[in-house]
């Protein structure tokens, strides 16, 4: 869909003629001119103004009464006064009438120093208050959730938290109640406001009637410096300002960036950083001692790291998605350069053909992320933003309901945004593949193969076949999402080629706004790609020296002796892989596994050597590139606590130990390194990148990108396996699945236990109910969790959570489970 | 100093010198002068006040070592913690963290109090700012002036020695005085 062109105008306002945007609001317009209108409803990034408070009362010639700013758009030739007696008489009314009910208790208000409310009264208002009457009350302050509190005293009744509520994160849980004086924000029927999005009323409330309980009293404005970075946690990559007061992060704020996250965060983003100061969190290295890990000093931890040396040749380095691009660099040289050892990977779903990747990376067929909101169409492959990318389902809501874009689904569980679909797919967990190769043989006519390819995969032939055709109807610009676990296991390269088919029949490469975006399972999943993280690729998608062995060949290797040592930079593979079985006889195989991580799991309790504090996310230092290409710096708001040490410094002076020289460790030194390595990124400087990152597509560089093929054609997938009384295994990794979750003591109430999905058919065949202790069996193996009925799973699959240290299922995505009742 | 040139060289010019009689008045008759002064004060009683056994009494309103106030009726804080004082504070020397009040074991009267209240002593001027901006009068000026100390980090007053009655050693100044 072409993006609206914007069309100057000129207006007078307060007798200075000023040059606004054809149809921009009043209130956005006078700016150009200097004149600021106080507003308290207005907030473009909620859609179409309401005019709620009318706060922004401006006198137009040629209209007898006073109009809002916030909802009056610009017309050329419009003469505005805002600074008439009327006008200034309007304003302090207004002003008066929302003290009527206000408790005015700043001193112990969380919003003082930092309210509108205050603002306004002071430059609107009038300065004292005829008010002599008893206010209104409110019990107070009352948990909106356990992360928000509210205070209905101080609601100013403007709207924006319920307007978040029901247009931006559509989770339609705040409502306003009563009527009149008596109005008040709640849920319908008081039950706690838990969402993924939930914090982010809290930043648009314009008074403090919506706090954070987290930084409830925590400090004042003046006590604190705001840092920028960027969050850490998913791909989305948002870019976030973190509260500082004396070395601690206090709280995190959006920072606005419209090609990343639109100004929102989700709450895993907002409440996380409590993990940095959580006495959870592993700030100590731990040196294995006998049975246990013991907390040992640096000397005696590099000593033992650096025993790596005598595993050259025979040592895996697994880096994990939270990598920057440059310790993913450092890491890569010292493992092939240093200790000749090719094994090196950062895909936990298995290899792609360099080829491949090259094509996938083509810069021509990469959407970005406002192309979300602005296409006619987007396709979810395999791929649920919710729990993938959650800010991007925000983007994906927003164009759906603002500009009538088209959703469409096709996945193996329910996605969020199934309700919003004009068409959902469901084919069997681990079927995506068959979905991509069906799809692609339907548009290109051959209904035939098409029908076989989707009932291989579990899916309605008849309902790929819609797909296809709303995808050939479906405007212009097209954008497919699709998700890493796509690309997983042996039929990876036959969905790569079906998505690249695709992408060619559907013309996504000659349009700005179409294109494909992948969501990684790493929150760096394309950086460390790109910069040759893979065993199969050199930086920057080059020819490697030599070939490694992949994620899972590595954990055979280990697990037969071929690998002797393993190296796992923030990656738990017992926790990242589907299936954490052979990982964890590997792990007890290998004679050397060094760890960074925040927190031991069992598995690198029982089995690592050396554990290295891995940094907090406010405490990194480096680039990552996001899903559509763009390089964003992550820059230290606090230093390291306790006895942390950057990751760079740590592998450097391994590096040191055994000899090996890289040239680089940290700062701005490593960033060009980097540029220098990726090809594609040449030049590139921190500054260049500054705090709003750059997207290497759109530099000169990008011709370095080696062009590549579709390559030979691979074999089709295999087909499901048909259910027969077992149910097909799935499995998902829910945004609340992460290590900081667990530890961050306002999120814990969401942490995860081990879940099973299940439909109400199936789960009635086997006579359990929802709630219910189940246990699943497959080959061998045992797992405990709780049955959660879900209608819209469809009959014969189920899915467990991922990404919990719990899950010790020896079976991977699509095999047949035992469900049996507890 | 050879290529010193003429303009680079600025002559002083003197007055004429001074004859017998002028030099003898410039030796004898300042000194008189001088002395004039001092032996009119030989019967004045000495000014000198026997510090620290003796104290100059202050006004009411001068500015000394803050007070933090508690409600008489209740016992609890007026503090509430909301850091407006630190705010006003031109020294930038109060630091207050506040934290929320247990509603069964209360420290203020409010939602909030200050857990970390401190005003280093060592920075303040004196200036009675945060007196002002306090919206519950929890701090106020008190009288005393002797804070020295041998270490600078006792100088950091904490909320407990604030909260505490000050040793009141500083006499007040009568109406008439
Ligand atoms: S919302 Fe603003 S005006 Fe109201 S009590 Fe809080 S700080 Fe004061
Ligand atoms: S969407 Fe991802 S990057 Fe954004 S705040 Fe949430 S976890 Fe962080
Ligand atoms: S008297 Fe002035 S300098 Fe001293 S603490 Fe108060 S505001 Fe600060
Ligand atoms: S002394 Fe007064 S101004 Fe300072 S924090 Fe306490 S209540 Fe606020
Ligand atoms: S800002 Fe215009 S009515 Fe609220």
């Amino acid at each position: 869909m072409p993006r609206p062109t914007e069309k100057t105008i000129t207006f007078t306002i307060d007798g200075r003629e000023v040059e606004a945007i054809e149809g921009a609001m009043l209130v956005d317009a006078a700016r150009g001119g200097d004149i600021e209108i106080p507003v308290f409803c207005y907030e473009p990034k909620l859609g179409a103004p309401v005019g709620a408070c009318r706060m922004c009362l401006v006198e137009i010639e040629g209209i007898p009464k006073l109009q809002t700013a916030c909802s009056t758009p610009v017309r050329d030739g419009m003469v505005v006064n805002t600074g008439t007696e009327r006008v200034k008489g309007a304003q302090q009314s207004v002003v008066e009438f929302l003290l009527v009910n206000h408790p005015l208790d700043c001193p112990v208000c969380d919003k003082g120093g930092e309210c509108p409310l205050q603002d306004i009264s002071f430059g609107w208002g009038r300065g004292n208050s005829r008010f002599i009457e008893p206010k209104r009350h409110f019990v107070k302050p009352l948990a909106l959730s356990p992360l928000i509190a509210i205070d209905r005293e101080r609601c100013i009744l403007c709207y924006r938290g319920v307007r978040f509520s029901q247009e931006i994160a559509e989770d339609h849980q705040l409502v306003l109640l009563e009527r009149g004086a008596s109005t008040f924000v709640a849920t319908f029927d008081g039950h706690p406001y838990v969402a993924p999005f939930s914090g982010n009323i809290v930043e648009l409330c314009p008074v403090g009637a919506l706090t954070s309980r987290a930084y409830r009293f925590r400090a004042r404005p003046w006590d604190i410096e705001g840092s920028g970075s960027i969050c850490s946690l998913c791909p989305a990559q948002c870019n976030v300002t973190f509260t500082v007061r004396d070395e601690r992060v206090l709280r995190v704020l959006s920072r606005d960036h419209d090609g990343v996250d639109d100004g929102w965060l989700c709450d895993k983003g907002r409440f996380a950083y409590q993990a940095t100061h959580s006495d959870e969190r592993l700030t100590t290295p731990l040196v294995r001692d006998g049975e246990q890990l013991r907390p040992a000093t640096w000397e005696r931890a590099l000593a033992v790291a650096a025993g790596i040396s005598r595993h050259a040749g025979s040592a895996a380095a697994l880096i994990g998605g939270e990598t920057s691009n440059e310790e993913a660099l450092l890491l890569s040289r010292l493992m092939r350069d240093g200790l000749d050892s090719y094994d090196i990977d950062s895909r936990s779903g298995g290899v792609l053909p360099l080829e491949l990747l090259r094509s996938l990376a083509n810069p021509a067929l990469q959407a970005t992320v406002p192309d979300l909101e602005f296409a006619n169409t987007v396709l979810l492959l395999d791929a649920d933003p919710v729990d993938d990318a959650p800010i991007l389902d925000l983007r994906i809501r927003k164009g759906a309901r603002r500009r009538e874009m088209q959703v469409l689904v096709a996945s193996g569980r329910p996605t969020a945004l199934d309700a919003r679909a004009a068409e959902a797919v469901r084919h069997a967990p681990g079927s995506g593949a068959n979905i991509a190769c069906a799809l692609d043989a339907a548009l290109s006519g051959d209904t035939q193969r098409s029908a076989t390819l989707a009932r291989d995969g579990g899916a309605d032939p008849e309902a790929v076949v819609r797909l296809a055709n709303l995808l050939r109807e479906a405007g212009e610009d097209i954008v497919i999402v699709w998700g890493e676990r796509l690309t997983d296991g042996p039929s990876g390269a036959a969905a790569a080629q079906a998505l690249l088919r695709i992408a060619d029949q559907l013309g996504l490469a000659s349009r700005d706004g179409a294109g494909l975006l992948e969501l990684s399972r790493g929150t760096n999943g394309r950086g460390l790609r790109e910069v040759g993280a893979l065993p199969n690729s050199a930086p920057g998608f080059g020819e490697p020296q030599r070939e490694g062995r992949g994620w899972n060949e590595i954990a055979t290797a280990a697990a037969a002796g071929q690998v002797t040592a393993l190296w796992l930079l923030g990656s738990d593979p017992a926790r990242d892989a589907s299936n954490g079985e052979p990982w964890a006889k590997a792990l007890a195989s290998a004679g050397l596994v060094i760890a960074h991580a925040s927190t031991l799991s069992p598995e690198l309790g029982a089995h690592a050597n050396v554990v290295f504090p891995a940094e907090a996310g406010a405490e990194r230092e480096g680039t990552v590139t996001s899903p559509d290409g763009r390089i964003q710096r992550l820059r230290p708001a606090i230093g390291h606590g306790g006895q942390v040490m950057p990751t760079a410094a740590v592998i450097a002076a391994i590096a040191d130990a055994v000899g090996f020289e890289p040239g680089f460790s940290t700062g701005s030194k490593a960033t060009e390194a980097v540029a220098e390595a990726v090809g594609f990124y040449a030049g590139l400087t921190s500054d260049e990148i500054g705090g709003r990152g750059i997207r290497w597509q759109e530099r000169d560089a990008a011709s370095a990108l080696p062009a590549g093929t579709a390559g030979e054609t691979a074999a089709p997938p295999a087909a499901a396996a048909s259910p027969n009384g077992s149910l097909r295994l799935g499995t998902y990794r829910s945004i609340w699945a992460s290590p900081e979750v667990e530890i961050s003591p306002a999120l814990k109430f969401l942490s995860r236990s081990a879940t099973v999905e299940i439909s109400p058919e199936d789960a009635e065949r086997i006579g359990i109910g929802n709630g219910q202790r189940v246990e699943l069996g497959s080959n061998g193996s045992q797992l405990e969790a709780v049955a959660q009925l879900r209608s819209d799973v469809p009959e014969g699959s189920i899915f467990i959570e991922s990404g919990l240290t719990s899950v010790g299922l020896s079976a991977t995505e699509g095999e047949l489970v035992e469900v049996t009742a507890k | 100093m050879a290529d010193l040139r003429d303009e680079d060289v600025i002559a002083v010019q003197r007055g004429p010198k001074a004859g017998v009689a002028r030099g003898t008045y410039r030796a004898f008759g300042e000194t008189l002068r001088g002395l004039k002064t001092t032996l009119a004060r030989v019967a004045e009683k000495p000014l000198t006040i026997q510090y620290p056994e003796e104290k100059t009494p202050v006004f009411p309103r001068f500015r000394g070592r803050h007070k933090l106030h508690k409600f008489e009726d209740s016992g609890l804080e007026k503090c509430v913690g909301c850091s407006l004082c630190a705010a006003a504070c031109p020294a930038d020397c109060i630091r207050v963290v506040a934290a929320e009040n247990d509603p069964e074991d209360r420290v203020s009267a409010g939602e909030r109090y200050a857990a970390v209240y401190e005003i280093n002593m060592s920075r303040c001027i004196f200036c009675g700012y945060c007196e002002v901006a306090c919206p519950f009068d929890a701090i106020t000026m008190g009288h005393d002036y002797e804070l020295s100390d041998l270490n600078r980090s006792d100088l950091i007053f904490t909320k407990e020695m604030l909260l505490a009655e000050p040793l009141e050693r500083t006499p007040l100044r009568t109406e008439d005085e």
